[in-house]
């Protein structure tokens, strides 16, 4: 019976002027989404090759510090790391273009000073430290709504609303709702039947739009596909699914409530609006700025005090003149550090390690907090099943902030392995001092460079299953919703 | 024109009457409510972040002590209008400094040194999320509730079998269409004049915000065009209602028109245009490379400048009487590639003779100046290619109507792309200015240039950058393209609407 309902509702949506607009629309954004990621400028091969030009330049830079000296590589770093590209990032872009692509871990060149007074001449390294430099102009980028899948399943979800306004308030004013009720047939089969009917209605044309999609693709070779992103393409169309059915829910809901469609629809429409643009981005906004961090230039601000007072404790660049009675210390670091003179090597070593915690602290503590106002403005914009929806696949393609958190998390624990790893080389040098970080105090014989660990970015899908459970839960609130306001309606 | 009252009144009481009405009201204020209070809250960071930025130019201006080290800057004052429209109000650089030997620019990567900064944001990750503000959810729900209102008006009357009855009164038929337009415009005023009175209140209550007459002008000026927008839409389901036979055909057709001119078209001509631009420029790193030879030129030509006057380097036409220890010069360069910064300390200065130096000096600063000139034309180049990518996607965009309306209250509010150019243009000027300043104060080629021992700098009537802000009838001729295609789709929806309306069919 659910069956025959379900037939009926196809056969009636398939002669109505709401699915021919639809197919003509669908398959229009999907081959312009495969046209402009496959061949358009910065499409995946543009970010391959840079990323490619950055790991062999990395390589190279490692090499080359790794045939000096492991007191080289030590200080220089292991250089930038950059985020391979995703190949799906046509399935949802997550504003690939104001989020950052890599973290930094090289040192910044290198400082000398010439003997005055007691100070003895010296040449020195700053250690490297792990930065994170800003993805730096958004303005090059006109527009942050890029035709992606998830644009497509928001436009998708609007004509979830236009198949269901008047599933039933359509019935109840034309007067054949009580006829179909007069059967045998029970409410909650009805109900299943018209939302299996639209449900089957959407995604029909929805599957041949996105194997039409995926064909362009393919045939225009420019995104070579793995076997494992099949499987993933596979979890986007269940998101879809999960998605699409919500909205057929909330529009069954509606109208069961009314008498009259075009109130069902008002009230759909405006919830939609409001569920697509105001709510998330309002929101994301509001709750960002909720508890205010520091700007930017606050943390260079004290970044930089904090490290001229340690400059000025130490004062590696010379002591003043003992002579013109300003009373100033003199400097610690007056002697060079040296093989000969591991006392002067590990004062050096204390002032290094200093900055070195100086500056992470500065750097991690403000990325983290920017990440604490995002993470939390996405909780809360979860409210929202078209954010839920678009997070989702987000996280399925391994595009937008979330991936960029993940990313970041791994290089700190990259930043960890490489001082262990220098540490453990240095170990096995019977000839260095063992002081970390200054170049004379570690072991002066090159490494294999082929021995220095690599970093590989490891992609977690874990905080899709967040989603998609919150996905599925949406969907269980709205049938049950649908259900009994159903139930309890009247006929007429 | 009783008649004409009569179905405007009648128009206007049905659909006040009606759920759409209260639903539509209700969430087009809120929704303005709460946007108004998060740009009211974002305003203020910016004005806190504007105010520092000030103050400690204010502070590092005091220390300066030589011509040759002044840094002016010029600070993007932060615009209450942006509260009504953000536009690129938090894109962008909004800090400038002139150096004499930069040239002003901006990169579209991290560059050392760069002339143009962005200061006081906490967290640019949080532009992942869409700006909403007034004019958008204008843009999106003031449609959509013209839409609604206007969908049936003729097609809901003609299945309800109404219009028969009204069309066999004596009432014209042109009495109807107008009477029908008034009175549904009649009651979209209300929510327009509203929501857009509760933002001013709440931008004026927030104590932040110092609204002058000008912006209040602006303000109702953006009111009008809303309206003008607001009726366009309205026309449109009008017209719909009169090519249809039912009711129901006019909402879907309406509704799918609604999505695809407000989210549709503009999201897909601009992201065809990023990904296929139809000015194709060579990498910017080609165009720094280009700058960098101008600095090779500038330093030919001042060599060349040098050798005319007999001397291998600048620094040895200083003498010293008597001749002692320490003498001579410290001169330190600073160069990025695209700008080349020399300064220059002498030694022992009481004993030095510098006149022939300064005049030298004289020389080759102001050619410094003319070559940073020559450097910023160069790198202004990708800056120049992209803003007419942008201008050929924004041409594209204005198909759409809703789009129109978005530039529109942009000119008007002062927020729109050619704003944050003016900004950068205005810049640029204020270094010109600067330049002629100390040309005019022979500053060149002065013993403050490079040193203090004469006496510090005369700094003291250096010109400030000012901020402009645009007069109403400037922000109003800026717009006025935009606000002449939104009239001309109004009379041209309009007669359509009549004309097919004159010549229905009543069967």
């Amino acid at each position: 019976m659910i069956g025959q309902i379900a037939k009926k509702e196809i056969h009636h949506n398939l002669t109505t002027l709401r699915f021919a607009l639809m197919i003509i629309l669908l398959p229009v954004l999907f081959l312009v989404n495969a046209l402009m990621y496959s061949l358009g400028g910065d499409g995946y091969m543009a970010q391959v090759n840079t990323h490619n030009r950055q790991e062999t330049q990395k390589t190279k830079h490692i090499e080359d510090a790794a045939n000096k000296s492991l007191a080289e590589l030590a200080l220089v770093g292991p250089g930038e790391i950059s985020k391979s590209p995703s190949r799906l990032i046509f399935c949802a872009d997550g504003a690939n273009a104001q989020i950052p692509r890599s973290v930094t871990m090289v040192s910044g060149g290198s400082w000398s000073r010439t003997g005055q007074y007691e100070t003895e001449d010296y040449e020195w390294t700053p250690p490297w430290t792990l930065e994170y430099p800003l993805q730096s102009k958004a303005r090059g980028t006109m527009q942050r709504i890029k035709i992606d899948w998830v644009f497509i399943g928001m436009l998708m979800s609007f004509f979830a609303i236009l198949f269901t306004f008047d599933a039933i308030a359509g019935e109840r004013s034309r007067g054949t709702l009580s006829l179909i009720m007069s059967n045998t047939i029970s409410r909650g089969q009805v109900l299943l039947g018209k939302y299996l009917g639209a449900f089957f209605t959407l995604m029909v044309p929805l599957l041949i739009g996105i194997l039409m999609n995926l064909l362009f693709i393919l045939l225009s070779g420019n995104i070579p596909f793995a076997s494992e992103d099949s499987l993933r393409i596979l979890g986007m169309v269940a998101v879809f699914a999960l998605h699409l059915s919500i909205f057929i829910f909330l529009g069954l809901f509606f109208s069961s409530r009314v008498s009259n469609p075009i109130t069902s629809l008002v009230w759909l429409l405006l919830t939609w609006v409001c569920l697509t643009f105001v709510f998330p981005s309002l929101l994301g906004t509001f709750v960002g700025n909720l508890n205010p961090i520091l700007s930017v230039d606050e943390v260079s601000m004290q970044k930089e005090a904090q490290l001229g007072q340690l400059r000025d404790e130490f004062r590696p660049h010379g002591g003043a003149s003992p002579y013109n009675g300003l009373g100033e210390t003199a400097s610690k670091l007056s002697k060079a550090a040296s093989v000969e003179n591991p006392e002067a090597t590990r004062l050096w070593a204390t002032y290094f390690t200093r900055e070195i915690e100086t500056k992470t602290r500065f750097a991690d503590g403000q990325i983290d907090s920017q990440f604490q106002q995002v993470q939390l403005a996405r909780d809360i914009t979860q409210i929202s099943p078209i954010a839920t929806f678009q997070y989702a696949m987000e996280g399925l393609a391994n595009t937008g902030i979330v991936s960029y958190m993940n990313f970041v998390k791994q290089a700190r624990r990259y930043r960890q392995t490489f001082i262990d790893f220098i540490k453990t080389e240095d170990q096995s040098d019977p000839e260095s001092l063992h002081i970390y970080p200054v170049r004379e105090g570690l072991s002066q014989k090159p490494v294999n460079p082929d021995a220095v660990p690599v970093f590989e970015e490891q992609i977690s899908y874990r905080s899709v299953l967040t989603q998609v459970g919150l996905l599925v839960l949406f969907n269980l609130l709205f049938f049950i919703i649908a259900q009994v306001s159903f139930i309890v309606s009247e006929v007429k | 024109m009783v008649m004409l009252w009569l179905v405007i009144q009648r128009e206007f009481v049905s659909n006040v009457l009606t759920s759409r009405f209260m639903i539509g009201f209700i969430v087009c204020l809120l929704s303005t409510a709460v946007a108004v209070f998060v740009q009211v809250d974002d305003h203020e960071k910016r004005l806190v972040g504007y105010n520092t930025a000030v103050r400690e130019a204010e502070t590092e201006a005091r220390e300066w002590e030589l011509y040759s080290k002044i840094k002016p800057k010029a600070h993007r004052k932060p615009n209450p209008l942006s509260i009504f429209n953000v536009g690129t109000e938090n894109e962008g650089a909004n800090t400038v400094t002139v150096e004499l030997a930069k040239p002003i620019f901006e990169p579209s990567f991290p560059i050392w040194g760069a002339p143009t900064q962005k200061r006081g944001s906490d967290n640019p990750f949080l532009t992942i999320f869409l700006t909403v503000d007034v004019v958008f959810i204008f843009k999106i729900v003031l449609s959509a509730l013209a839409i609604l209102f206007a969908y049936n008006t003729i097609s809901g009357e003609r299945e309800d079998g109404t219009l028969k009855l009204v069309l066999s009164n004596s009432i014209p038929r042109d009495t109807i269409v107008l009477g029908k337009y008034l009175g549904g415009m009649l009651s979209l005023l209300p929510i327009v004049l509203v929501s857009l009175i509760v933002a001013l209140l709440m931008a004026l209550s927030s104590g932040i915000t110092a609204f002058d007459g000008n912006d209040i002008a602006h303000v109702v000026l953006i009111f009008g065009v809303s309206l003008l927008y607001v009726s366009t839409w309205y026309l449109l389901g009008l017209l719909l209602s009169v090519w249809t036979k039912t009711a129901a055909t006019s909402l879907i057709l309406s509704m799918f028109i609604w999505v695809l001119l407000t989210s549709v078209h503009s999201n897909v001509v601009t992201f065809a245009v990023e990904k296929f631009p139809p000015y194709q420029s060579k990498p910017e790193a080609m165009f720094l490379q280009s700058a960098s030879d101008a600095w090779n030129q500038f330093g030919k030509e001042r060599d060349a400048y040098l050798k005319q006057r007999g001397y291998e380097n600048i620094t040895k036409s200083i003498t010293w009487e008597p001749e002692t220890t320490p003498t001579g010069t410290r001169s330190s360069s600073w160069s990025g590639g695209y700008f080349l910064i020399e300064n220059y300390t002498v030694n022992s200065i009481g004993r030095a003779d510098t006149s022939i130096f300064q005049e030298i000096l004289g020389y080759q600063e102001q050619l410094r100046a003319e070559y940073a000139g020559k450097a910023e034309e160069i790198l202004n180049k990708p800056a120049e290619q992209r803003e007419r990518n942008v201008k050929f996607a924004d041409a594209f965009s204005r198909v759409s109507f809703a789009e129109v309306y978005h530039f529109a209250v942009g000119a008007i509010a002062g927020t729109d792309r050619q704003h944050y150019n003016d900004f950068i243009q205005n810049a640029r000027a204020y270094k010109r200015e600067i330049v002629e300043y100390l040309k005019d104060k022979k500053a060149f080629s002065s013993r403050a240039w490079f040193s203090n021992d004469q006496g510090p700098a005369e700094l003291t009537d250096l010109p400030v950058f000012e901020h402009q802000r645009l007069s109403l009838s400037e922000s109003f001729s800026r717009a006025s393209v935009d606000i002449l295609i939104l009239l001309a789709w109004n009379i041209v929806l309009f007669m359509v609407a009549y004309v097919s309306f004159l010549r229905y069919e009543m069967s």
